[in-house]
């Protein structure tokens, strides 16, 4: 990272920078960080949805302590994170690869590849229910190859796998995108270079592709571990509300929305949960940018 | 510098009061329980999931009342059936709730709790006699005196089964299963035929089903569940047999209603419960299926069937009560009722609509069979799903039910501890 | 798709001498290529497949059997009818309005909202930097489900409940925008901007004619991100609205999933609808959005 070698430029009347960034903070005050706010004061509270409740100290936590669909959540979270995160930080690099080059068609691919980053989630949820239902496409090929059918959407482990598959389907055009804004940046001259010191493709990628690449490669990884502990539609779309059999596929977000919405909706032990969502996400940033800052030193 | 933090602070200062200020002037003033007053002023009235197929039927219902009280207006708002409850819930939190509510027992025991439906054995005890007296009760509230919606709509239906699949099985596809023990035997014997390719019931157990075989669900008071009896244990043990047997299909523990509909149309599940709403669904999705198709009753160990029961309830703080409830009234009347019913497959909820020819006249065809059949057995059905089980407990039980079916606990377990934790819910529910 | 004409220079060559060159002028080897496109058709059966059987599903007709194995990928008698019923049981037209409103709106204000933010974060110098950096950091990792009745409630004593303003508001200048903004701001050198403070431009000039031109893919980027967030979001509008009028297209999908759950092809329908018109969009802007990303890097 460049340093302050030319701090004049960033010395400012003081003013201005708080007027460039008021609306921003303003928004995220307002709807994100206030609500947020009155969910940690609920978290030691019984509140309900329609009862104001009372101030129970850490009792939510300690039955949380107790609680074992709050382990099998955390569980089923931490077990999306090891899944998902590293397809999408490794996938969408080498797509971006893929698509780099300018060859006649490659803006159709581009594009294509997007597309199901640009369908809501809902639809996703909706087309693959249908492609992985036990008479759906997916069966239907599956049977006519002699596999036989399989029951994706009733088994336990198939079900947490097909959920993290549709992320990491959905995901790989964003995560694409970034890649390659960050290959864009990568100066010519490197590959260059390589190639002529007679680099083969793979050298170059683990020599040139990656090191420049490397800071996005954080990025990605943060952003999407991030996403994948805090996973709630694809799970709650393809297990159902109940997170599966006997529960087993819920994740701690879903735990969250179980438990606290509805007019039953118990909000002391529900904001509890998102406290404990927020800790840990919190815990995996940093983290990451920990690894990150040791690399750099 | 001391500019930017002054600034800052302040901006702080907007962020965290603003929304605090404006909640000092949120209190709303509530509403009275007299509904005598003149019939006048604005209301809301909110549906669940009707707009789309019937949305000329509200706007007439709408328009009738507008004419016959002059100076009242009725906005009909209907929302889908995914996230009702968070709808309403966020509503009731935040103050917004409709004048008039389109509700289910359960939906209304935590508003009437709250303090947000209005007891209309007070604001309109004079209406009372026009309903079934089962239906005006199953508005109540155990623990609660009073009644907290109008009866709208009764649902209930019989069970239909493929023909086709149980002689294949070497059944009397003409003598269906009537009491459970039957139903269970020819299960086992279907699955056993096909090599378990074909299941009976699509189903794992849910607390209706409990309340049907006989368990008794709650304790007398009211203030505890008690379905881990020997007859609920009884229940599950036979299920947990089924699922084994793949007579209960193995997809069940992840079933929807939807889901199950469908393989049942698809002929992977030879039975399935219904209403005469959907012999139209079959011949229409499934023609070779709607030839075969088999009719029989509800097998139930009390003879009494299940039923649902929709209701309308009137917002207790509603700025115009004597609108809201004679609209809410209006709405479940007999003669809207009973137009409704024609409509489509649900029946009334007021008294005498079911002895109407249209519930008790055949005309050969299957549709009016069904319609007669469930209309009879409405007379003395039972909404079991008790007022007070909330969601959260479905989803405890189910979870616990699918744990026995998996074997990872024994049903007297498993059963233990949904009461447990039905229980603690209870508890919190206040 | 008019992929292929934007590509035509490139063809042109090819056509004249039968080799492909990329992107430096340099030839691209036959069997290299060969692998390229082999690569990325089975990524586009992958990607795309999914999508074109649900269309598929949608315009086969109620006596054809969607469920045989194997399955039939095209329609024996391709039929509209299904769209025709999705028109007749919601307002599609009116949803989808609602829903460009919306998403344009959130383009609108996450572009300049996180610009500006963005901008103040890498590049101003002022004490609370920092501070203001961890905001937009924290409220990226607060998980949405957990906060949305508090959200509703802030709404509603805004007064804002109920209009599509309000829909538009909590998301509107996206803190994960806002880091992205700020990350494009920091990866530019700083010598140009210097010189434009040496010529004297003040800092709302070295931002409008310096900074953000620099950044236009990075932009293009969030605009994409805005649009999509606001088009697919289902929860936050079924919350806010009351008004059906109101609807946007995600929640009037859910109507028809829930009225019509084993309708497989009036459901297939739906999704078609819901997707087609930003899959269009896309593919109109998509020339803008991929120059954009190759442009995000300031030449120099």
């Amino acid at each position: 990272m460049a340093l302050s070698t030319v701090s004049r430029v960033r010395r400012q009347l003081p003013i201005s920078p708080w007027l460039f960034a008021a609306p921003g903070l303003l928004i995220t005050g307002a709807f994100i960080l206030y609500p947020f706010g009155s969910t940690l004061a609920n978290a030691f509270t019984d509140r309900r949805t329609l009862i104001p409740g009372h101030f129970v100290g850490f009792a939510n936590f300690r039955e949380l302590w107790h609680d074992d669909m709050f382990w099998t959540g955390l569980r089923n979270s931490t077990l999306y994170i090891l899944g998902v995160v590293p397809a999408l930080v490794v996938l969408p690099l080498l797509l971006a690869l893929l698509v780099q080059k300018n060859i006649p068609g490659i803006t159709f691919f581009r594009s294509a590849f997007y597309t199901p980053v640009v369908a809501s989630i809902v639809v996703v949820g909706l087309i693959w229910v249908w492609l992985l239902d036990e008479r759906g496409l997916v069966n239907s090929l599956l049977e006519t190859i002699g596999v036989g059918r399989i029951g994706f959407l009733s088994d336990q482990w198939l079900l947490l796998l097909s959920a993290m598959a549709v992320t990491v389907w959905k995901g790989l055009g964003y995560y694409m995108i970034i890649y390659l804004a960050a290959l864009a940046n990568v100066p010519r001259e490197l590959h260059e270079a390589a190639s002529v010191d007679g680099a083969g493709a793979v050298r170059r990628f683990f020599t040139v592709t990656v090191p420049a690449v490397r800071s996005t490669m954080v990025l990605v990884g943060a952003l999407s571990s991030v996403a994948a502990f805090k996973v709630f539609s694809e799970v709650y779309l393809m297990a159902g509300p109940s997170g599966g059999p006997a529960g087993e596929d819920t994740t701690l977000v879903m735990l969250v929305q179980r438990t606290g919405t509805g007019l039953t909706g118990r909000v002391g032990y529900a904001s509890a949960l998102s406290v404990v969502v927020f800790v840990v996400t919190v815990a995996l940033m940093l983290l990451v940018l920990r690894a990150d800052r040791k690399e750099d030193a | 510098m001391r500019i930017s933090r002054r600034a800052f602070a302040a901006a702080a200062a907007a962020v965290v009061l603003m929304p605090l200020s404006a909640c000092g002037s949120g209190g709303d003033g509530g509403g009275s329980t007299d509904a005598s007053g003149k019939v006048e002023g604005d209301i809301t009235f909110q549906t669940w999931n009707l707009r789309a197929n019937f949305k000329s039927y509200f706007e007439g219902v709408i328009s009738g009342f507008e004419k016959q009280y002059p100076g009242t207006h009725v906005k009909w708002i209907d929302q889908p059936a995914e996230g009702y409850a968070d709808k309403i819930s966020a509503d009731a939190a935040g103050g917004t709730l409709p004048d008039v509510v389109n509700v289910s027992p359960d939906l209304v025991a935590p508003l009437a709790k709250a303090g947000l439906a209005m007891d209309l054995d007070k604001a309109a005890s004079k209406y009372r006699s026009e309903y079934l007296s089962g239906a005006w009760a199953s508005h109540q509230i155990p623990g609660m005196t009073g009644t907290y919606a109008f009866p709208w709509y009764l649902n209930t239906g019989p069970l239909f089964y493929n023909k086709s699949l149980f002689k294949q099985a070497g059944l009397n596809a003409d003598q269906p299963p009537k009491t459970y023990d039957e139903l269970f035997a020819q299960a086992l014997q279907l699955a056993k035929k096909t090599d378990g390719k074909v299941a009976t019931l699509a189903n794992v157990p849910t607390v209706e089903d409990f309340g049907r075989y006989g368990v008794e669900l709650m304790n007398k008071a009211g203030t505890a569940f008690a379905f881990n009896d020997a007859k609920g244990i009884e229940l599950l043990t036979k299920y947990k047999e089924l699922y084994d047997a793949k007579a209960l299909d193995p997809q069940a523990l992840t079933a929807t209603p939807e889901s199950s509909g469908k393989k049942f149309l698809t002929g992977a599940v030879a039975m399935n419960p219904g209403s005469a709403l959907d012999l139209d669904n079959f011949k229409k999705q499934a023609p070779t299926l709607y030839k075969n198709i088999g009719i029989t009753d509800q097998i139930t160990s009390t003879g009494h069937v299940n039923m649902y029961v929709m209701g309308v309830m009137v917002n207790s703080k509603t700025k115009h009560t004597p609108a809201a409830v004679a609209f809410a009234h209006y709405v479940t009347d007999a003669q809207q009722q009973m137009s409704f019913a024609k409509k489509v497959a649900i029946f009334p909820s007021t008294a005498g609509s079911l002895d109407d020819p249209y519930f008790t006249k055949e005309d050969g065809t299957d549709e009016t069979r069904v319609r007669i059949a469930a209309a009879k057995s409405l007379k003395n059905a039972v909404n079991y799903t008790p007022v007070l089980f909330s969601e959260q407990m479905k989803t405890a039980l189910r979870n616990e039910v699918a744990k026995a079916l998996q074997g990872k606990e024994s049903p007297k377990t498993a059963l233990d501890n949904a009461v447990k934790q039905c229980n603690t819910l209870l508890q919190q529910q206040g | 798709m008019s992929v292929i004409e934007r590509t035509r220079p490139v063809q042109k060559a090819a056509v004249r001498e039968p080799r492909v060159t990329d992107e430096h002028g340099r030839r691209i080897r036959v069997w290299e290529l060969a692998l390229r496109y082999t690569l990325l058709l089975a990524v586009l059966a992958i990607t795309v497949g999914p999508f074109l059987w649900q269309l598929s599903t949608s315009l086969k007709g109620p006596t054809e059997d969607i469920y045989s194995s194997p399955p039939t990928f095209l329609p024996e008698h391709p039929t509209l009818h299904n769209y025709k019923r999705v028109a007749d049981t919601i307002p599609v037209w009116d949803y989808a309005f609602n829903s460009l409103k919306v998403a344009s709106a959130n383009v609108v204000t996450n572009c300049a909202g996180s610009a500006l933010a963005g901008y103040a974060l890498a590049r101003l110098r002022y004490r609370g930097r920092r501070v203001a950096t961890l905001v937009f950091i924290l409220a990226m990792l607060v998980p949405v489900e957990g906060i949305i009745i508090a959200q509703f409630t802030t709404m509603r004593e805004l007064g804002l409940n109920n209009t599509l303003i309000g829909v538009v508001l909590p998301g509107c200048i996206g803190a994960m925008n806002v880091l992205l903004m700020r990350n494009a701001f920091l990866n530019l050198p700083y010598e140009i901007e210097e010189a434009a403070y040496v010529d004297g431009a003040n800092v709302w000039q070295r931002f409008l004619r310096i900074a953000l031109p620099s950044v236009k893919g990075t932009i293009a980027v969030v605009a994409i991100f805005a649009f999509m967030g606001a088009w697919d979001d289902f929860l936050w509008p079924l919350i806010v609205l009351s008004d059906p009028s109101k609807f946007t297209l995600t929640i009037g999908l859910n109507y028809l999933h829930g009225t019509f759950a084993n309708d497989e092809r009036l459901v297939a329908a739906g999704t078609v609808i819901a997707v087609a018109p930003l899959i269009a969009l896309f593919a109109c802007l998509q020339r803008y959005f991929f120059r954009g990303v190759g442009e995000g890097a300031v030449k120099g």
